[in-house]
Formats: C-alpha cells, sequence, structure tokens
C-alpha cells in the first residue's frame, strides 16, 4: 500500500520532469505568437496577457503565406510521391537480394552534407530553365525523402515472411504481382511511417529550397525569415509563422503516430 | 557488364538533359531579376518598383532576402557563373572585398558618385572602378536613459572617464549600467569605435595590430566595463539580446549602432516612454574620437548581367536623389550628401540622429571591422580576444600573448589572400 502511494505521487511528477522540458519551448511559442512585442520581451515573463491577433494577421494577410503552404505542400508531397514509386521496389530489391553495397550507397547520398549538391544542382536547373520551378524542387527534396524511404522499407521488407510470397508464386504470381498484391499491403504501416518522416524531413528542409526557390516557389521554412530583416527581429510573427508551419506537421503526425511508432520498431527489432 | 550498361545509361540520360537547356529561346520583353535584403529600404522599392515598371516597360523580378540568406544566395548563384541576378542588395564591408576580387560586380564607370562622401565609394573601389553605390549608412551611438541619468543626477558622459563612472553609479536596482555587444565576433563592429578612440584599428596598411598596446587598453576597459557593469550574461549577447533588455528598461546605456533608434523608441516594441530615450555620441576616448560610420548597404550590378542597360537604369533609379529622401523621411539614413541636406528631411528626422551623423561624418572612420575578403573568420578570431577580456573584467594576464596569437592568424588568413600589407 505504502508502495503504491509513492508510485501514484511519483510516477505523475517524473512524467512531469521529463515532459515540461520538451513541452515548454512549444508552450512558450504558442504563446508568443499571440503576444505583443512588448509582451514577449517583458521580464518578468508574462504567462497572463490579453492574447493578440496581430501576428497572425500579418503572416496571413500581410505575407503571401498561403502561396508558401501550397508550394510547400506541393513539394512536400510530389518528393514523397515520387520517392514511394522509386523507393519501395527499390527497398524490396535491397530486402530480398540482400544488397547491402547498393543500400550504403543511397545511405552515403543521404549523410553528404546538402550543400554539396546545390552547386551543380543550381548550375543544372538554370541551364534548364527550371529555376523557381517546382520540378527543380521536387527533384532535389527527392535526395532527402528516397533514403528515408528506402532505409525504413527495406528493414521493414526483410520482416515479412519470405513465406507468403512462395506461397503466392506457388499459385501463380509472378514476383512483381506478389511485391504489390501481398507485400505491400502487409507493409502499409512501414509505408505510412516512411511517408510521414519523408513527408516531415521535406517540410522542415531549408537548404535546399533556400538557394533553387525564388518569389513563386518559395517554401514555409524560407518564409520565417521574411519576420527577420536587418537589425529587427519581429518576434510574434516569427512565432506565429512557426506556428503556422507546425500545425499541419503535427496534425500528420498525430494520425499517423501509431503506425509511425509501430513502422520504427519493425524495422529496429528485425532489421 | 551491367554496370557499365546502367553508367552509360545514366550518362546518356544527362547528356541528353543538358542538350536540351542549350536551346533555350530568347525572351522579347526587357526583364531584369533584384535581390532585395529585408531591410526598410528595400520595403521602399518594393512600393516603388511598380512606378519603375510603368515608367520605363521594364519587367522587375524581385524578391527579397534576409542579409545571410542573401550572401548565401548571392555568393551560391555567382560561383556558378550562371547567376541570373541583374541587380541587387549588397554589404560592401561583409562580402565587397570577395566580391570584387572574384569580378561578380560589374564596373559603374558611367554612374555619378559626386554626390556621395569619397571614402564610402572607395569601399567599393578597386583600380580606376568603382562597383557598389553607398546607399545605407550607420555609425555608432549611445542610446541612454534620460530619466535615470535625471535620477542619479548625471550628466551624459562625454569621454571614457565618466562614462565608467556614470555606468557604476546607474547599475542599481536590477538596471544594468552599461551594455555593448559581448558576443565574440558580433562585438568586433561594436568594439571597433573603442579601440580607434584609444589610437589603436584592426588593421594598418593590412596588417593586423589589434594586439598592439592602444587596441588592448581598449579591449580591456570594454571588458571591464562589460563584466563590471554589463547585464548578466553580456558575453554572449548581440543586438537582438541587448535590444530587449533596454526596451524593457534594464539597461541605462547601451552603444551600438544608430539603426536601432526607430525600435528604441517605437511604442509598440518598448516599454519605456520615447520621452525617456536620449541618443547621444559615443564619449571620446583618451586618444581619439572617431566613432565608426560605415555603408552597411549597398548596391550592386552583376557582371553577368544579360540586360546590362535595363539593370543600369534599375540601379539608377534605385539609388537617385528623389529615392534617398523618400527613404530618409522614414528614418533610414541614406549616404547621399544632398539627402542629408534637404531641409524636409531635416525638419523630419530625429534631431538626436542628424547632431549624432554629423559629428561622426566630420571624425568618424570608415570601418567597423578589419576590412578583408576573411572577414568572417577574422571576426570570429578577435571575438575570442573580447570574450576573454569581458570574462576577466579586463584583468587577463593571458590577453596580450592571446591577443598576438589571433593577431598573427588573422594576418596569415591575410597572407592566403594575397592582401597581406601594401596599401
Amino acid at each position: 500500500m505504502k508502495q503504491s502511494l509513492r508510485f501514484r505521487i511519483g510516477f505523475p511528477l517524473l512524467v512531469l520532469i521529463i515532459i515540461i522540458p520538451m513541452i515548454f519551448p512549444f508552450l512558450w511559442m504558442f504563446m508568443s505568437a499571440f503576444k505583443t512585442q512588448v509582451d514577449i520581451i517583458s521580464w518578468p515573463p508574462k504567462f497572463l496577457f490579453s492574447p493578440t491577433m496581430v501576428n497572425f494577421n500579418k503572416v496571413f494577410n500581410e505575407q503571401n503565406f498561403l502561396l508558401y503552404l501550397k508550394n510547400s505542400m506541393i513539394v512536400g508531397v510530389g518528393s514523397v510521391a515520387i520517392s514511394l514509386l522509386l523507393g519501395l521496389p527499390a527497398a524490396y530489391s535491397i530486402a530480398r537480394f540482400h544488397q547491402k553495397r547498393l543500400s550504403v550507397m543511397i545511405l552515403i547520398a543521404r549523410l553528404m552534407p546538402g550543400i554539396s549538391f546545390l552547386m551543380p544542382w543550381y548550375i543544372v536547373f538554370s541551364r534548364l530553365g527550371l529555376m523557381d520551378s517546382y520540378t527543380a524542387l521536387i527533384l532535389s527534396h527527392i535526395l532527402i525523402a528516397l533514403p528515408v524511404v528506402v532505409w525504413i522499407m527495406s528493414s521493414y521488407f526483410e520482416s515479412v515472411p519470405l513465406e507468403m510470397e512462395e506461397s503466392a508464386m506457388v499459385d501463380g504470381a509472378t514476383m512483381q504481382r506478389a511485391f504489390v498484391s501481398i507485400i505491400l499491403p502487409l507493409s502499409v504501416p512501414g509505408i505510412v511511417t516512411a511517408t510521414t518522416l519523408s513527408f516531415i524531413f521535406s517540410w522542415n528542409n531549408f537548404m535546399f529550397s533556400q538557394v533553387l526557390s525564388m518569389e513563386k516557389t518559395r517554401t514555409l521554412p524560407i518564409a520565417v525569415y521574411n519576420f527577420m530583416s536587418y537589425a529587427e527581429v519581429d518576434w510574434g510573427g516569427v512565432m506565429a509563422a512557426a506556428v503556422a508551419i507546425m500545425t499541419p506537421a503535427i496534425i500528420l503526425t498525430m494520425v499517423f503516430q501509431k503506425y509511425v511508432v509501430k513502422g520504427l520498431t519493425m524495422g529496429a527489432v528485425k532489421g | 557488364m551491367k554496370r557499365v550498361l546502367v553508367m552509360l545509361l545514366i550518362a546518356s540520360l544527362s547528356f541528353a538533359l543538358f542538350a536540351q537547356g542549350a536551346s533555350e529561346a530568347p525572351k522579347a520583353q526587357q526583364e531584369i531579376r533584384v535581390l532585395l535584403a529585408n531591410h526598410p529600404y528595400g520595403e521602399l522599392l518594393k512600393t516603388k518598383i511598380p512606378e519603375f515598371e510603368a515608367q520605363s516597360g521594364i519587367k522587375v523580378n524581385f524578391e527579397s532576402l534576409q542579409e545571410s540568406q542573401l550572401t548565401q544566395k548571392l555568393t551560391t548563384e555567382f560561383a556558378t557563373g550562371s547567376s541570373t541576378v541583374d541587380v541587387f542588395m549588397t554589404r560592401p564591408l561583409q562580402e565587397g572585398l570577395l566580391f570584387i576580387k572574384n569580378g561578380w560586380y560589374a564596373p559603374l564607370d558611367t554612374y555619378d558618385f559626386a554626390d556621395y562622401p569619397s571614402n564610402s565609394v572607395d569601399i567599393g573601389r578597386k583600380g580606376n572602378s568603382a562597383f557598389i553605390v553607398p546607399l545605407i549608412t550607420e555609425w555608432q551611438v549611445m542610446y541612454y536613459r534620460k530619466d535615470l541619468f535625471a535620477q542619479a543626477g548625471l550628466k551624459v558622459p562625454t569621454n571614457f572617464t565618466e562614462l565608467e563612472a556614470a555606468a557604476k553609479a546607474l547599475t542599481k536596482d536590477g538596471v544594468a549600467g552599461f551594455g555593448s555587444r559581448g558576443k565574440g565576433a558580433a562585438a568586433v563592429t561594436q568594439l571597433s569605435s573603442y579601440i580607434y578612440n584609444y589610437g589603436g584599428l584592426y588593421l594598418d596598411k593590412n596588417v593586423a595590430v589589434f594586439d598592439s598596446p592602444e587596441a588592448l587598453e581598449a579591449i580591456r576597459f570594454y571588458g571591464r566595463l562589460l563584466g563590471t557593469y554589463g547585464p548578466q550574461g553580456v558575453a554572449s549577447m548581440s543586438w537582438e539580446n541587448l535590444m530587449p533588455v533596454f526596451q524593457t528598461g534594464k539597461l541605462a546605456m547601451w552603444t551600438d549602432a544608430s539603426v536601432f533608434y526607430d525600435q528604441v523608441v517605437d511604442q509598440t516594441k518598448t516599454a519605456i516612454p520615447a520621452a525617456n530615450v536620449g541618443v547621444a555620441q559615443l564619449p571620446k576616448g583618451p586618444k581619439g574620437d572617431s566613432p565608426f560610420i560605415v555603408v552597411s548597404w549597398g548596391m550592386g550590378m552583376s557582371s553577368k548581367s544579360k540586360n546590362p542597360d535595363a539593370a543600369m537604369q534599375f540601379l539608377s533609379w534605385a539609388t537617385s536623389k528623389e529615392m534617398a529622401v523618400e527613404a530618409m523621411l522614414k528614418n533610414i539614413p541614406m549616404a547621399r550628401n544632398s539627402a542629408w541636406a534637404n531641409a524636409d528631411v531635416r525638419a523630419k528626422m530625429h534631431p538626436g540622429l542628424i547632431e549624432t551623423q554629423a559629428h561622426a561624418a566630420k571624425n568618424g572612420y570608415p570601418y567597423d571591422r578589419p576590412f578583408m575578403s576573411a572577414v568572417g573568420q577574422a571576426r570570429d578570431l578577435i571575438g575570442e580576444v573580447i570574450i576573454e577580456s569581458i570574462n576577466t573584467k579586463g584583468t587577463s594576464t593571458k590577453l596580450p600573448a592571446l591577443a598576438a596569437e589571433k593577431a598573427k592568424a588573422v594576418n596569415d588568413l591575410l597572407k592566403a589572400d594575397g592582401e597581406y600589407g601594401g596599401n
């Protein structure tokens, strides 16, 4: 009884101690988005204040935020879709035929500093007249999304019993057919994980969009910097923009969370 | 065998991609691409660009970026040699030398520089050509709290001895007496005026001399003031950290660039009444009275511009006398002499700014940092000396050795870039 009481008090306390450092920056950001500049800088910090919509008004009315949102969506969805199209068969092949060297090469592409790709890309895309186009951005973001897809999915596919596929082939299916009709449906949790993670990475990418996009195709992470000018930082605007950017990503993660965790652990244990 | 085939396939595909790019049709209407900074002047230009387009028939594609992004984007584009930028805002002291050396600016031989202070044009000059039109200036000032000075019965300090005494007297009740940038590399520009006022320099004839006894004395003084009377954690503070401290009334004196004046008195951003904020010139030092006055922004034209005539037309319009006056009326201090003489401007601009500008224009020094290609690395090196001084309140015995070591490192950087010594 005594121990259980200690547990009942101690456990939530421990949870709080762990959660507060993680949640506090978000809370701070969220509150600041509704504060005036004077309230944001005030010391001691204000936890009670009269909320203002000025910052969100700036984000959505004075800035072209909806355009940036649309751009980020197009680039994210486009690059993830192509990455799935190319990455799923690749991952399957890596898993089934143990092409370890190939998978390492894909990983190296991801590990190389992104900036080393930028110059060649800039040359190629500007010669092709593709600057400020979705094509250039989607192609560059595939570099972010594809390795994530391949790496998560190859370990996932390895966990799918080979017998499933063999029995399909006994029934007369080709290997391709077995992949599409048997393996893919079984791998939905993994695919959802890979999709969510690669979408978020693309959503948050700053460097590629900075150089390859211009006014028309500017993406959200770049747009946050619109609130930082020479010798002035509009913290309220930055915070409101950050809230606006994070919301879709958070919703996406919450919806698919259970898959993400499952997909990650599947890969981790069996990979 | 298979691998060879794959390689061949990749090679042929990419060849096809390049081939397509070569056959691009030229466009009919004149179009230029302009990169602006997130700066009040950039904002002003944006609102005026439609007028320019209507007047000239030139289509202007512009985008504006935060300054470090702007530098990165320009550098990436120019380095690849296939940039489509025609006109851009640029920071002469930060990137000017490098861009000039790489031939990225077009020479502006037809531009009329008569209305500009000659030392502001010289910064962007190499040989007989000038490459940068000076746009915006800033100089060092001291912001102070009139009410706190009145309460303490103090006068605004006019020399460093009075400055230290005032800092001491005003440090009480949770208010720090004195603040200035302490965060290493960021502090280099603000320390510069102190070094000049002690009779020192960062670079003398392109040789690093910030380990001279004069410069060391200045670094010790700066460190003593900040270490003793500065806000807590000042050694990691830049302007974006110090401004809120001043705006919330926790700082009595703050020396930094003139560009922050508007934000310090804007009642939507600050918690102290505008009437309590004063702006004064930086106090004199024992051996000098030369605050920095620099061209913080200029405008340049790309040497790769495919439309040099249209680009020049835009450049002349964007840097015209009329535009300079418009900007001055919005409290943006411009480099053009005529703009400062304009009667409307003098009537409307804050007198503190006009006075301190006049003083700095007459006595000031046109650099606030070591003027060299590797300025970023040099600032990091000098920054270490500044932080050591602040952390020891200016008493560090290691300081001369540390400064000598960093000066040598800066000289090595100068040598590596072929900029050491000479004029």
